[in-house]
């Protein structure tokens, strides 16, 4: 039951979104699949004026444009990403991530866009408040963070769960913004604010519109685990995204992005961990020394978890996956 | 306190959705979502509404053909679209295969989930029909049961599926 | 059995067709014309005073059609236990405090919801904020906050200390017993807070229309929640009517009188309208009762051959605000630590202590996982300190068919030790015990043994049943039945029961169930015994019937009953089987030759029905039940030794539940057991700080999907029969089997990796961090 009302308006374009919100006024908000913002306006999280349904706006197929960047429409759902052949064929981690998110019910109903503009969760936050803490948090407008009561005011450690953002960002994916002035262009990973009380860098009235990611090349591979408690339906305890590439002789790394999400308010570039790797002959050591540096990335407690509990399945998990990375980059390099 | 009804928002609208087959018109706000139109309004209760929070499956139904959780759509962006609901599975007194196989294999029991689990079975089904074990825990992921631990649940799509297996009740 | 027709028969449910077509009515299915909707308000606070209620605002809001408080009410409080010892210690709205974070203060019912929320927006309330305690050891020491200070004291030394309960029991001399012993070990076990998981949200509607009370509510027993209604509504029993509905699920948590049920009734009289109140998921998981956490302490001293010599229990509750189950859950504990195996020397005492949590009800199992859990897993560490395997320590204890238990009580045919035998045999037990850890890489394969047993019935008032055979003109038999289908099957049961006596086909049977104004009495699903107490009473009701009939068809032969027979609707003489007459004949003549008398059947049974009191919560002095049921389990696990993740593989489940009436219905709950123990051992946890609830939905509390689905193998022993016409004994089968499983896995996870699990649930942190200490040791 959403508890309150809001007014309704349907755009038939991105570019008619952006001037409905515009002229909506500073509450309204667009939605998509609605799968998590519906259940941010049932518990108050969210409580929009009014909302721009993109429902009726029918996305493009995922297409490969002149300089061999795969493009996908924002408004794909998550179902046709996780099942469509290109994407399977060529960028086979962002059909993984898309498969891994949620259940099949969400992933037919959310769309890439929306999965990326997730907001950030917390199990103090995401419930009603109508008898428990009934006194609002920093995100909610108050004034107090219950699970960090030495936050200041200006501090969430809500945290970013989009399964995923790493894939794209470890991808080198960009992101294309219809706004009322036109478009822009930017790497994925500058949505991010780094804040959790307001997580994206996005402005009022703009709208995610593609998601362009560069072609792999030779030589490449990718590794991806989501951690979770359970096979299906939940939220990862943490997510795994690797992209590397091999030199020549397929022994040395010569190029990786290690991305660590759904432990912090944004998904975080592994990046000493991408040092220990890149230059180094891939093997037990070298993936040994990565894992021992995944710390740095300072995971965030959540939704049960201990910090020492997400590192050390971290640690595990990379070396793991920097293990499939390789086999992968290999396997690539001997059919090129 | 949190002002609940802004004036002149939230205005009514009529849409049209058509349910099994059956063209309805129903005046909706926007904040009602298609399982309450079904439930309050169209008056098919077939579908449940277990959780409100998108978890549980037991209110899914088919939108245009795909599995949909129906507390968390709109029935504004409903209109003019095709919805299926448990209802609209049996012929009259003749359920369908997977109805069927969910008596046979003793895949019910306090039933609440049935209605959910039998429309994301009948999309993959539709969509998938002889699905592999992964295939048919993939599909079914979204729709929770606490009765059966899922055994006969997956048993039932088999069966459905003339996968090998026989019923085990009579 | 190979005479019977119908018992014994994997027949598809009654109440199939209804609920895979979206036919079949649950409560929040009910519609009437002006239904308004109710709201509650509740605590915000885990312990305050109430200083101020002011409701004016929140009536004087248009659309709003009634309000109340503990002042609207006759002030009549109720329990889950109301005995001399343990009367009812709560009322339905609070009254000057709260003790738990939210407590039901205040209910409105208004047109809408946005309306209702808004009216308890407007409720003002001033709380004075009290010391309040979660902790159970720290609730008992002299200085913690009393959060029922003025209750009967329960033990005789002071402080009172929110004990709220305490069950002492014992026999034989454990001191001497330890003296004796050749091996003692201690160790101390916990376990978590677990939610019921129905899929159903708790609804109620209610109507009061020409001074009666109509109830549509989702629960585990009408009669009960009538009972309770009209006692704290001060009505007249006959004044409460609680319809039929179907039920979503329960396991234990739709037991009891809820505050939503009081309210949406008692708003109704008010309004004069229907109220209906749907419990929104989170006010489920974060105000509504789950089961029980246990700690408990274990010290047993065995033989070197393994035999037990003694044990001294003490199993301390965790029992929320208010006394709810708490106080049962203790002697079930006691109860479930006696059943399968001989200790000759037992001292136990178990306590249950208010806390400033939400209330705890039954939960599955009730106490029977969390104490087999404990015994099950100390016996594989004492087997193992011991040199000898886990079969055979069990096997060493196990209780033979007949033994007398020290309540008095008789296992009659136990098929204990048959279980163990059969369990090890088809899982290969021995061969695959003992490899795991020795195992390399980083997937470790473990097998586990767990052992069980379980009451079938006991006498809780009024755990009788009665049921009327109805015979219609058609000559077919519609079944009268308070008992409620909760999911397990019952009106198919009852419904095979009754064409077993009658021999008519299983369609043709008719069953009206579960209404208090149109069935007899019925004590509900709960307590485990309703195949054998309501089914009694249906074989009698039924034998009832057939009996009349086959009177009349004596007068009509002019012969004797004993010469006749019944077949397919058919009385036929046994001397001259052409000599026959059709039911639907014989109703006619009776109709015809008898002024008008039409055949009823009439049944009635009771758990020990020539005992006359319940077993006594304090002492456990008195007779328990008379039909225990018995189970081994055994869990093969596969842990991940690196991460810690954890998953049941496959679960073997061999049991004596006497004799199956519908096999598959029987194997419906086990599978749904063992789904359930597996949720508790690595998945569940209600996460709870300062009394708050952290998880309140289904996305943060970690019910097993179909991905967690382990292979589910089953063997019956059968060790009782069904003879039409003759008292039957079945055993129960939809609680027991969550225990031994659970204690399976824990062993299963010692032997693939060495951590010995004191603590539910079994999470990857805490392997993990076990195996990591182990190889440190190492």
């Amino acid at each position: 039951m959403i508890l309150f009302d809001f007014q309704y308006e349907r755009a038939r374009s991105l570019a008619e979104a952006a001037t409905l919100l515009a002229s909506l006024g500073p509450d309204a908000r667009v939605m998509a699949g609605g799968t998590d913002l519906l259940p941010n306006m049932r518990t108050e999280i969210a409580r929009p004026a009014a909302l721009v349904g993109l429902g009726g706006i029918t996305a493009a197929e995922p297409q490969v444009d002149a300089e061999d960047n795969i493009r996908i429409d924002a408004l794909t759902r998550l179902a046709a990403i996780a099942d469509s052949p290109l994407i399977r064929k060529r960028q086979p981690m962002l059909a993984e991530a898309a498969r891994a998110v949620a259940s099949n019910q969400i992933r037919q109903m959310g769309t890439l866009g929306g999965n990326l503009c997730q907001d950030t969760r917390c199990l103090y936050l995401n419930q009603q408040h109508d008898f428990q803490f009934v006194a609002p948090c920093y995100k909610r407008a108050g004034s107090c963070c219950y699970p960090f009561p030495q936050n200041k005011p200006d501090v969430c450690w809500s945290v970013y769960m989009s399964d995923i953002a790493p894939a794209l960002i470890a991808l080198e994916a960009e992101i294309s913004i219809v706004g009322e002035s036109g478009m822009r262009r930017l790497p994925l990973e500058q949505l991010y604010s780094g804040n959790g009380l307001k997580p994206f860098t996005l402005g009022k009235n703009e709208v995610i519109e593609a998601v362009i990611v560069p072609a792999t090349p030779a030589r490449s591979g990718y590794g991806y685990h989501k951690s979770s408690r359970r096979g299906g339906l939940e939220f990862a305890t943490s997510v795994i995204a690797v992209a590397l590439r091999l030199d020549d002789a397929l022994m040395r790394c010569t190029q990786a992005r290690i991305v660590i999400g759904a432990v912090r308010e944004q998904p975080i570039r592994a990046e000493a961990a991408e040092k220990a790797l890149v230059g180094h002959e891939v093997g037990a050591a070298a993936y040994d020394a990565a894992a021992a540096a995944v710390h740095e990335i300072k995971p965030l407690p959540h939704h049960g978890f201990t910090k020492s509990f997400i590192v050390d399945n971290l640690r595990v998990y990379l070396r793991r996956v920097l293990a499939h990375a390789v086999e992968r980059a290999r396997a690539s390099g001997m059919v090129a | 306190m949190a002002d609940r009804s802004r004036e002149l928002s939230g205005k009514s609208q009529v849409i049209s959705i058509e349910v099994n087959g059956e063209l309805h018109e129903v005046t909706v706000r926007p904040r009602h979502t298609l399982v309450e139109v079904l439930r309050e309004k169209i008056g098919l209760t077939g579908t449940k509404d277990g959780c409100e929070q998108g978890v549980c499956g037991a209110c899914t139904i088919l939108l245009e053909g795909r599995p949909a959780l129906s507390c968390l759509t709109l029935a504004i962006e409903c209109d003019g679209k095709k919805v299926r609901t448990v209802e609209g599975l049996a012929n009259g007194e003749k359920v369908t295969a997977i109805q069927q196989a969910f008596l046979d294999q003793g895949a019910v029991q306090c039933g609440f989930c049935t209605p959910g689990m039998l429309m994301s079975a009948t999309a993959l089904l539709e969509k998938n029909p002889k699905p592999s074990l992964p295939e048919i825990k993939k599909a079914l992921e979204g729709n929770l049961c606490r009765c059966t631990g899922y055994n006969a649940i997956v048993a039932a799509v088999r069966q459905a599926s003339g996968q090998g297996v026989d019923p085990v009740m009579q | 059995m190979s005479e019977l027709s119908h018992i014994g028969k994997s027949y598809r449910r009654k109440d199939g067709p209804d609920k895979v077509t979206g036919r079949a009515t649950y409560s929040q299915d009910v519609k009437l014309p002006g239904t308004l909707i109710g709201r509650i308000l509740r605590s915000p606070h885990p312990h305050a005073r109430i200083l101020r209620i002011d409701t004016s605002k929140a009536a004087a809001l248009p659309g709003v059609k009634a309000v109340i408080t503990v002042d609207d009410t006759k002030g009549i409080k109720h329990g889950f236990v109301e005995t001399p010892r343990y009367p009812p210690d709560q009322e339905v709205l609070a009254r000057e405090r709260v003790v738990y974070v939210g407590e039901e203060i205040a209910a409105v019912a208004a047109v809408d919801h946005i309306t209702a929320q808004q009216a308890l927006e407007l409720i003002e309330i001033d709380y004075e904020i009290l010391p309040a305690v979660f902790d159970p050891v720290q609730a008992m020491e002299p200085q913690a906050p009393q959060i029922h200070p003025s209750h009967p004291k329960v033990r005789d030394e002071l402080p009172y200390s929110n004990i709220g309960g305490r069950t002492t029991s014992g026999w034989g001399d454990v001191e001497a017993g330890f003296a004796e012993s050749d091996y003692v070990r201690i160790d101390r076990f916990e376990s978590h807070l677990r939610t019921h998981g129905y899929l159903e949200p708790q609804t109620t509607i209610a109507h009061w229309e020409n001074d009666r009370l109509n109830v549509w509510t989702s629960s585990m027993g009408t009669f009960i929640k009538r009972a309770k209604l009209a006692r704290t509504l001060d009505l007249p029993y006959s004044a409460v009517r609680v319809h039929k509905v179907y039920v979503g699920g329960t396991f234990g948590g739709k037991i009891d009188l809820y505050s939503h049920e009081y309210c949406a009734s008692r708003l109704s009289m008010i309004a004069r309208r229907p109220v209906r109140i749907v419990a929104s998921r989170e006010e489920i998981f974060s105000a509504y009762r789950h089961g029980q956490p246990l700690a408990m302490e274990i010290k047993t001293g065995v033989k070197k051959d393994g035999t037990i010599v003694a044990q001294e229990i003490r199993v301390i509750n965790n029992s929320g605000g208010y006394r709810g189950s708490g106080v049962v859950v203790i002697f079930l504990a006691w109860g479930f630590t006696m059943i399968p195996y001989r200790i000759p020397n037992l001292k136990f005492e178990g306590l249950s202590v208010y806390t400033n949590y939400t209330v705890r009800a039954p939960q599955r199992g009730h106490g029977c996982p969390q104490i087999r859990f404990a015994i099950e897993s100390q016996l594989d560490k004492i087997a193992e300190d011991l040199g000898i395997d886990p079969v055979t320590i069990r096997l060493r204890n196990a209780r033979e068919p007949w033994e007398e238990l020290p309540n008095g009580d008789n296992v009659h045919e136990a098929g204990l030790i048959e279980c163990i035998k059969v369990a090890a045999e088809k899982s290969n037990f021995l061969a695959k015990y003992g490899k795991g850890r020795n195992a390399s890489g980083n997937i470790r394969r473990g097998i586990g043994m767990g052992v069980s047993g379980y009451f079938g019935g006991s006498l809780i008032y009024p755990n009788g049943s009665g049921v009327i055979v109805k015979m219609n003109d058609d000559g077919t038999p519609t079944v009268l039945t308070g008992g409620i289908d909760v999911g397990q099957g019952s009106e198919t049961v009852i419904c095979q029961i009754v064409a077993e006596e009658l021999s008519v086909d299983i369609d043709e049977v008719k069953i009206i169930s579960s209404d208090t104004d149109t069935t007899p009495q019925d004590i509900g699903a709960w307590i485990s015994g309703m195949t054998y107490v309501t089914g009694n009473a249906a074989r009698q009701a039924a034998g009832n019937a057939r009996q009349k009939m086959l009177e009349l068809a004596a007068l009509r032969f002019n012969t004797d009953i004993e010469d006749l027979a019944i077949k397919d609707k058919t009385i036929f003489r046994r001397s001259n089987p052409a000599e026959r007459i059709s039911y639907r004949d014989i109703i006619a003549y009776s109709i015809a030759t008898r002024r008008g008398d039409t055949i009823l059947g009439e049944g009635f049974w009771r758990t020990m029905r020539d005992e006359p009191t319940h077993p006594s919560l304090a002492t456990t002095k008195g007779r328990w039940t008379e039909n225990y049921a018995f189970s081994c389990q055994v869990a093969e696990v596969e842990v991940d030794i690196e991460t810690g993740e954890a998953r049941l593989i496959k679960a073997l489940t061999v049991h004596d539940c006497g004799f199956p009436i519908n096999p598959a219905l029987v194997k419906g709950q086990i599978d749904g057991q063992v789904s359930m123990a597996l949720g508790h051992a690595f998945l569940e946890e209600v996460l709870t700080k300062n009394g708050y609830t952290l998880n309140p939905t289904w996305l943060d509390y970690r019910m097993p999907t179909i991905h967690e689905m382990a292979e589910s193998e089953d063997a019956d022993v059968i060790t009782e029969q069904y003879s039409v016409g003759k008292p039957y004994r079945t055993k129960e089968v939809g609680e027991g089997l969550v225990s031994g499983i659970l204690a399976a896995i824990s062993n299963a996870i010692y032997d693939a990796t060495g951590v010995y699990m004191t603590s539910t649930p079994f999470t990857p942190e805490r392997i993990v961090k076990g195996a990591r200490k182990l190889a440190r040791t190492a």
